[in-house]
């Protein structure tokens, strides 16, 4: 257990400004104060070596908690124990074994060339020249720096910014890395290199990876375990596919013919929510029939010529947790 | 994983001292107007303190040689130390890196001292394009005695250590406001005038002369250069010395009380 998290609360309170005449004045003195609680006793555990995707909607305590776990934050309540060690107790020594990228922030100097970030980060952690020599090498192959890696901070894209900065978090290779929204905003090709990045950390290196997004593709390529989070409360903590197997309760099954209309298509055990000559859509309730006994219904009954059974959308599932909005008991594995 | 040793502390901070001068340096084009400027600031400085002199062979018991040399030498002085330049950590604060560069193996304090050392030595071409201005005018006098120069460097270092810790106390109030321009201007304006970067104290009322001697102001730049220009004498001297040391002490001590307060704020505020 890498990461152990139990209990974790936090209140951010602000001088509470009603709003009118001098209101930014009056705040000076004010002494009322307005509590939002972003984070409400959560808990949960990782494993070294772990990828876990922390979800949630905006404002649902993501960052809140990635800010305890990396010592940014001091939790209100709760306790919080990263590689044996509290996080915000000895912040320094800590510093050694975490990696951190937010993804709207940057950590690099934004006059100085790319390369000059990665030569403090050397310097700050102590590298030794060779292992720095050697790990830039591999990066830059990983993530295609060669071409901007001399180009100034403030000149570069957005994608191009990030994938420094994931290089700048891992470059004295921490045992986790945290990253929040690396892929928000990015296109899909920079979106795709910072996936086969965070990949290869993890499997190849074995670093525990902690990755908040909004992004499923990502979940779906990269996490095997997920922790949903909404109004600072867990929804859902566990494995992807049982929480689609538990939240899903509709599949659709699409067929297509070129021998007969396909608006005749009927079954009794799924519904046609589309059809065309050529194409019909058909749903059915998978806790009620299994896939199998639907597709076997159809290929025995009509000629036809292809069948796709459509995977269960995680974005559906995801909102569909979040407007119910109740925690779910983790089936399977868990920690 | 190192351990953390006087090496691997220095080891660490020169990334950012290096940062410090490589900033200066990106800015090719400033740097190089900065030079420019400052060979026509030298420049005006002694043809208009000559001016002022003609006519007087000493205002207020110094010579017109010893006041030229001033300020030119001050304002050589000024354009490296800069006293209102600031660290970037107001801009690192309005961005929100400042959480990052918290967990840092190296405590922020040192590394900003450490990025605002190593810009001063990035702006070091400004200073000498001073000096070798006011060397080719005939403008530059050199100290009495070399223990006149080696007290007046001894002097200078104490000064920068009050400029670096000051610059950073008030690039800290970037913590509690967003608006720090006006904080800035006051500062930069109060510190020309209160450091003797634009006149010695010398020429000042005879009035506000005591009260700006004690303040930490002073320890910037007049007192090296009073030094240098051997106006300070025994127990002056060493009284001199003695509360630029006692300012760097109390500032840094000041430093440390500001810096768990902003921390504070960050940690359980939330910035
Ligand atoms: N420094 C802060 N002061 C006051 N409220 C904050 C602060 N940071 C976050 N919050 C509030 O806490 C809640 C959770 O925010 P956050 O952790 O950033 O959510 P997420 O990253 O999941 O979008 C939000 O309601 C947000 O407005
Ligand atoms: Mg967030």
């Amino acid at each position: 257990m890498i990461i152990e998290v139990a209990d974790l609360t936090k209140d951010f309170s602000r001088p509470d400004v009603r709003p009118g005449r001098f209101a930014g004045t009056r705040s000076l003195f004010t002494r009322a104060r307005k509590v939002t609680r972003a984070v409400d006793g959560i808990s949960f555990q990782i494993d070294d070596g772990e990828l876990i995707g922390f979800l949630g909607p905006n404002g649902a305590g993501k960052s809140t908690t990635i800010k305890m776990l990396t010592g940014i934050l001091v939790p209100t309540s709760g306790t919080v124990t990263v590689a044996g060690q509290v996080p915000w107790r000895d912040r320094r020594r800590n510093a050694r074994t975490i990696g951190a990228v937010f993804g709207q922030r940057t950590q690099l100097w934004y006059d100085l060339p790319l390369r000059n970030s990665f030569e403090i980060i050397r310097d700050l952690y102590s590298m030794d020249p060779a292992t720095y020599r050697t790990r830039l090498g591999e990066f830059t192959e990983l993530l295609d720096l060669d071409e901007f890696i001399d180009t100034p901070v403030r000149s570069l894209s957005l994608g191009q910014r990030m994938r420094g900065d994931l290089v700048a978090a891992m470059l004295y290779a921490p045992r986790i890395l945290y990253l929040d929204e690396p892929t928000v905003g990015l296109d899909v090709v920079a979106k795709g290199k910072i996936r086969e990045f965070v990949a290869e950390i993890n499997a190849g290196r074995g670093t525990t990876v902690i990755l908040t997004t909004h992004d499923m593709d990502d979940v779906e390529r990269l996490c095997r375990r997920v922790v949903i989070i909404d109004h600072g409360k867990i929804l859902y903590e566990g494995d992807v596919g049982m929480l689609k197997a538990q939240y899903v309760t509709s599949r659709d099954v699409v067929v297509h013919c070129t021998d007969f209309d396909a608006t005749t298509i009927s079954s009794p055990f799924a519904q046609v929510v589309s059809a065309d000559t050529f194409k019909a859509t058909l749903r059915f309730d998978p806790e009620v029939t299994a896939a199998p006994k639907v597709v076997h219904d159809l290929t025995s009954r009509y000629p036809i010529t292809d069948l796709s059974l459509l995977e269960p959308d995680l974005e559906d599932v995801i909102r569909q947790l979040y407007t119910e909005r109740t925690p779910v008991p983790a089936r399977g594995t868990g920690a | 994983m190192p351990v953390d040793t006087l090496s691997t502390r220095l080891t660490g901070l020169r990334g950012f001292y290096r940062a410090g001068y490589q900033s200066v340096l990106a800015y090719r084009a400033d740097l190089l107007f900065g030079i420019v400027g400052l060979v026509i600031q030298a420049t005006l400085t002694v043809v208009v303190w000559r001016v002022l002199f003609t006519g007087h062979d000493q205002v207020a018991g110094i010579g017109s040689a010893t006041a030229v040399a001033y300020a030119v030498l001050a304002a050589c002085l000024q354009a490296v130390v800069m006293p209102w330049q600031f660290s970037s950590l107001p801009l690192r604060v309005m961005r929100g890196q400042i959480g990052v560069d918290m967990i840092r193996p190296r405590s922020l304090i040192s590394q900003n001292l450490a990025q605002a050392g190593g810009t001063m030595v990035g702006r070091l071409p400004l200073g000498a394009a001073g000096l070798v201005t006011g060397l080719a005018l005939g403008a530059v006098k050199a100290p009495h005695s070399v223990l006149d120069l080696l007290v007046s460097v001894v002097s200078m270092a104490l000064g920068v250590a009050n400029i670096l810790t000051i610059n950073l106390l008030v690039s800290m109030t970037a913590f509690w406001t967003l608006e720090i321009g006006g904080i800035m201007i006051l500062y930069r304006f109060g510190s020309a005038f209160l450091s003797g970067a634009l006149i010695p104290l010398w020429f000042m009322p005879e009035w506000l002369q005591p009260i700006i001697s004690w303040l930490p102001f002073q320890a910037q730049i007049y007192a090296p250069l009073s030094i240098w220009f051997g106006t300070r004498h025994g127990a002056d001297l060493v009284g001199t010395l003695a509360l630029q040391l006692a300012w760097v002490m109390v500032l840094f001590l000041l430093l440390q009380l500001v810096w768990r307060r902003a921390v504070h704020r960050v940690v359980v505020l939330g910035g």
